[in-house]
C-alpha cells in the first residue's frame, strides 16, 4: 500500500510538471503577448517597452522558464500579469466556487442517475421513457441546457437567482446561487451515469448469486439494492473518477452562462491575456485535481472490491 | 394653454422627482479591464466604468461631444495658440481628501509628456514645452507648435488627473475627483463605486451606489436583466435582444451614436489591395443599406470615411461609392481579374466581436455575388491582435475603430492599414499646426473626401449605441461621445 502510494505521488508529480511545461511551451507558440492584451490597441512603443521590461518579458523564455520552475519548487505560483495579484491568492479566490459546483453537480448527478437505473429495471416501462429521456439530455448542449434552465427557474418562475456569486461568506446564498448551476451540471452529466448504472446492474442481475437471492425468496427490490448495488457501482465508480475531470472541463461553460467567477472564467481570462504566469498555475491545479481525483477512485476501489490488491 | 401645459408637465414628473435620490444601480458591462487607470492601458473599458464617474481631468466630454469645464473652471488659449492658461475649480478635494491643487496638474502632465513613463499616449502630449503652476489654482501650458487637438487631447480618458506622486496604486485603487468614489474592483465580478459626499457639484450624483458586472455572455446579461439581478445592459445589446426588450413595457431601449467606425481593413500594401481599381471595386461590391437593415436589424448609419456623424467637422460620404456590382465587376476585369482568374483572398474576423464578424460574413456574401472569393479566417483576439494589428499580417479585416478623432492613424505609414501618403501626412500636419479652427475644419473635411477617393478602408458604419435597462432608470446617456457608461445624473424613477 505503502508503496503503491509513494508510486503515485510520483507519477502525479511527473505529470503536473509535464503537463505545466506544456502550457508553456504551447504559449509561446501562440501568436500575441499580455504586453498588447494590458495596453490595448494603440499603445506607444515605448510603453511596451516599460512593460514589457517591467514584467520582466525581455529575458529570453528559457530562463523565464527556469525562473518559474525554481519558483514553483518555493511552492511559489508568480504572480499574475493581468490581475498583478499573486496567482495563488487569485486561484484561492476562485478554486472554492468551483470544486462546490462539481462536487454538486456530481453528486446530483449520481443522486439522479442511481434511484433511476434501479426504477428503470425494476419496471420495463419506465426503461424505455428513462433511456429516451437520458439520450436526449446527453445530446443537449451543457450551454443550452443552462440557458433553459436560467429561464425557467430564474426568470420566469423566480425562484433561484439568475447569476453571480455572493461569497462563501454567507453560505445559505451562495447555496442558493450554486443551485441552478450545479443543477445544469448535474443533468447533463446524470445521462451518462445512467446508463453506465443500468448496463452494470444488467451484467450483475445475470450472475448465479443473484438467482440464489431471488430463490431464497429475498423481495426483487431489496436484492437489487443489497445484492446488486455493491458490485454494479465497480465500473460506476471508474466513470465517477473520469467525471470528475470532465465536470471541470464543463464547468467552464457553466460558469459563463450563469456568470460565476470560478476557474473557468478565471482561465479563459487567462488565456485572452496571455497571462503566462496564472495560466501555468491554473492548469498545475487543474491537472493536480484531476490526478487527485483518479487517486481517489483507485483507492475506493479496493474498498469495494477486495480482490483489488494494491502491487 | 401655457398654465394648462406646465401643469401637465409638473404632474408627469411629480413622480419621477419624489424617487431621484438614493438607491443602487446594477449595470451589466462586456468584459473586465486589466487594470483601471485609463493612462495605463488603451483599453476602452476603463474610461467605460471609470471616466467622469470617479476620474476627470481639466476639461470633459458632455453627452454631445463637446468640451466643457471640469476642473478648470474656464481656461484661455494665446492667439497663437501656444500659451493655454487653465484657470482651476476652487474647493475640489480628491476622494481620499486631499485637496485639488495646480500641483496635481503639474505632476499628471510631465509624466505623460515623458516617453520613459509608461503613460499610455506620451504622443498626445509631445507637443507641450512645460506646464507651470502660476499660483495653485492656474496652469499654464507652453507648446512648441500649435495643436489642433491639444485641448480635445486633454478631455480624453488618458488625461484624467490623480492626486500627485501616485501612480501604481491607482491602476488597482483610483482616486479622483469624481461624483463617485471607488470602493472596490472584486476580480471576475466586478467594479463597485459609491456616492462621493465631497463632490464639488452640488446635489450631485442621485444615486447612492453603483454595481459594474462583468457579464461577457449576451444571454447570461439579458437573463439577469430579466430577473433583475441588473438594471441596465450598458453597452453590446444585441439588435435581436433589443427588438424583444423594446415590445416588453418593463424595459426600454436606448439607442444612439457611438465614435466606433466599423471598418473593413485592406493591406494597402500587398496584393490585391495595393492596386487602387481592386479597393474601389470591393467599396462598389458592398452594399452598407442593406448591411444596416438586414445584419443590424436597422441599427447603425451607413459612412463613407473614417469619422463618425456625431462627431465635429463631419463629412458626409456615405454615398460616394454607390452600390453598383456591375461597376465593380468592370473595375475588377480591369485590374486583371475575371471570371476565369477570380480575385481570391482571406478575410480574417476577430473572434471576440459578434457585430463584425456577422458583418464580415454579410460582406464576404456580398462579394462572392461579384465573384470574388473571400476566405473567411477566424482568430482569437490575441492573435489578431499580434498578427494583424501588429504584423500586418493579413488581406482584409474587419473591426470597429472605436477611439474618437482618430484620423490621425491614417499619417501612420507603419498602421496596419499600411497607407502610405505623403498627401495625406501633409494634410494632417497641417491641420495640427493650423491655429484657426475653421480652416482646421475644412481641412479635416479634405482629408475624409481623400481617403473616400483612394478608397483606404470600407468604413461600413457606426456603430449604434445599444443599451437596455429597466422603465425606471433615468437620465441614461443615449449617446457614447466616448467611451463613458456616465452615471453622475442617472437616477431610480418610479
Amino acid at each position: 500500500m505503502r508503496g503503491f502510494l509513494l508510486r503515485r505521488l510520483f507519477l502525479a508529480l511527473a505529470t503536473l510538471w509535464l503537463a505545466s511545461s506544456l502550457v508553456f511551451a504551447a504559449l509561446l507558440l501562440l501568436p500575441g503577448d499580455p504586453v498588447q492584451a494590458i495596453l490595448g490597441l494603440e499603445a506607444s512603443p515605448a510603453a511596451r517597452e516599460a512593460l514589457e521590461r517591467a514584467l520582466g518579458l525581455d529575458k529570453p523564455p528559457w530562463e523565464r522558464y527556469v525562473d518559474w520552475l525554481t519558483r514553483i519548487l518555493r511552492f511559489d505560483l508568480g504572480e499574475s500579469i493581468r490581475y498583478g495579484k499573486p496567482v495563488g491568492e487569485l486561484l484561492g479566490e476562485r478554486l472554492p466556487l468551483t470544486l462546490g459546483l462539481v462536487l454538486l453537480g456530481l453528486g446530483g448527478a449520481l443522486l439522479l442517475a442511481l434511484p433511476l437505473a434501479l426504477l428503470a429495471l425494476r419496471f420495463p416501462l419506465w426503461d424505455l421513457a428513462l433511456s429516451g429521456l437520458m439520450a436526449f439530455l446527453q445530446s443537449v448542449p451543457t450551454f443550452f441546457l443552462g440557458v433553459v434552465l436560467l429561464y425557467a427557474l430564474a426568470v420566469h418562475l423566480p425562484l433561484l437567482p439568475a447569476s453571480g456569486f455572493p461569497g462563501f461568506g454567507e453560505p445559505r446564498e451562495a447555496l442558493r446561487h450554486l443551485l441552478l448551476p450545479a443543477l445544469t451540471l448535474a443533468l447533463s452529466r446524470a445521462a451518462i451515469l445512467f446508463r453506465m448504472a443500468r448496463g452494470s446492474l444488467l451484467e450483475v442481475m445475470g450472475q448465479d448469486y443473484i438467482r440464489t437471492a431471488r430463490a431464497k425468496g429475498v423481495p426483487e427490490a431489496w436484492v437489487l439494492v443489497k445484492h446488486a448495488l455493491k458490485p454494479a457501482s465497480l465500473p460506476l465508480i471508474t466513470v465517477l473518477g473520469l467525471e470528475g475531470g470532465f465536470l471541470l472541463t464543463g464547468a467552464v461553460v457553466v460558469e459563463v452562462v450563469f456568470a460565476l467567477p470560478g476557474m473557468g472564467s478565471l482561465a479563459l481570462t487567462a488565456l485572452e491575456a496571455r497571462d503566462y504566469p496564472l495560466l501555468q498555475g491554473l492548469v498545475l491545479v487543474m491537472a493536480a485535481l484531476i490526478v487527485l481525483f483518479n487517486l481517489l477512485v483507485d483507492l475506493l476501489y479496493g474498498l469495494l472490491d477486495p480482490r483489488v490488491a494494491y502491487a | 394653454m401655457g398654465k394648462r401645459w406646465i401643469l401637465t408637465l409638473l404632474l408627469a414628473f411629480a413622480p419621477a422627482l419624489a424617487q431621484t435620490r438614493g438607491g443602487e444601480l446594477r449595470v451589466a458591462v462586456l468584459a473586465e479591464p486589466p487594470v483601471l487607470d485609463p493612462s495605463a492601458s488603451t483599453s476602452q473599458e476603463i474610461p467605460r466604468m471609470l471616466y467622469d464617474n470617479v476620474l476627470q481631468g481639466l476639461v470633459k466630454f458632455n453627452e454631445k461631444g463637446e468640451i466643457v469645464p471640469a476642473l478648470a473652471e474656464r481656461w484661455q488659449g494665446s492667439p497663437s495658440s501656444l500659451t493655454w492658461t487653465f484657470y482651476l475649480r476652487r474647493g475640489v478635494r480628491f476622494h481620499n481628501g486631499a485637496p485639488f491643487t495646480a500641483e496635481d496638474v503639474v505632476f499628471k502632465f510631465n509624466r505623460a509628456r515623458d516617453p520613459k513613463s509608461g503613460h499610455t499616449h506620451p504622443e498626445y502630449y509631445q507637443d507641450i514645452q512645460s506646464v507651470e503652476a502660476k499660483d495653485p489654482y492656474t496652469v499654464v501650458f507652453r507648446l512648441r507648435q500649435p495643436n489642433q487637438d491639444f485641448l480635445f487631447n486633454l478631455a480624453r480618458p488618458d488625461s484624467v488627473i490623480g492626486p500627485k506622486g501616485r501612480v501604481e496604486e491607482q491602476k488597482t485603487q483610483p482616486i479622483g475627483t469624481g461624483p463617485f468614489r471607488f470602493v472596490a474592483w472584486e476580480r471576475g465580478v466586478g467594479v463597485r463605486l459609491e456616492r462621493f459626499e465631497g463632490y464639488y457639484e452640488p446635489g450631485l450624483p442621485y444615486l447612492d451606489r453603483v454595481f459594474f458586472r462583468f457579464l461577457p455572455d449576451a444571454n447570461a446579461q439579458l437573463a439577469a436583466l430579466r430577473a433583475g439581478d441588473i438594471q441596465v445592459i450598458g453597452l453590446g445589446v444585441s439588435p435581436e435582444n433589443a427588438l424583444v426588450l423594446q415590445r416588453d413595457p418593463n424595459f426600454k431601449v436606448v439607442t444612439g451614436f457611438t465614435t466606433t467606425e466599423i471598418t473593413v481593413g485592406m493591406n494597402n500594401s500587398r496584393p490585391p489591395f495595393n492596386d487602387l481599381r481592386v479597393r474601389r471595386a470591393i467599396q462598389h461590391a458592398v452594399d452598407k443599406k442593406a448591411l444596416v437593415e438586414g445584419v443590424m436589424l436597422g441599427f447603425g448609419t451607413p459612412i463613407g470615411s473614417h469619422r463618425s456623424p456625431g462627431e465635429s467637422c463631419y463629412e458626409d460620404l456615405s454615398g460616394y461609392y454607390p452600390y453598383d456590382p456591375a461597376r465593380a465587376r468592370a473595375l475588377l476585369q480591369e485590374a486583371g481579374y475575371g471570371p476565369n482568374n477570380p480575385l481570391r483572398f482571406t478575410f480574417t474576423l476577430a473572434a471576440p466581436y459578434p457585430y463584425e464578424r456577422r458583418l464580415g460574413e454579410a460582406i464576404a456574401a456580398q462579394l462572392a455575388q461579384i465573384g470574388v472569393q473571400a476566405r473567411l479566417e477566424v482568430v482569437e483576439w490575441a492573435t489578431w491582435l499580434s498578427r494583424v494589428f501588429r504584423g500586418a499580417d493579413y488581406q482584409m479585416t474587419i473591426i470597429g475603430h472605436s477611439e474618437p478623432n482618430d484620423i490621425g492613424i491614417y499619417a501612420n505609414p507603419g498602421y496596419y492599414f499600411r497607407y502610405d501618403s505623403p498627401r495625406f501626412r501633409a494634410l494632417y500636419a497641417q491641420y495640427l499646426r493650423t491655429p484657426d479652427p475653421k480652416r482646421a475644419c475644412e481641412l479635416m473635411k479634405e482629408m475624409q473626401r481623400l481617403l473616400a477617393q483612394e478608397a483606404v478602408n470600407v468604413w461600413v458604419m457606426n456603430a449604434p449605441y445599444i443599451a437596455a435597462m429597466r422603465r425606471e432608470v433615468m437620465g441614461w446617456w443615449p449617446n457614447q461621445p466616448t467611451p463613458s457608461l456616465n452615471v453622475t445624473r442617472v437616477y431610480l424613477g418610479r
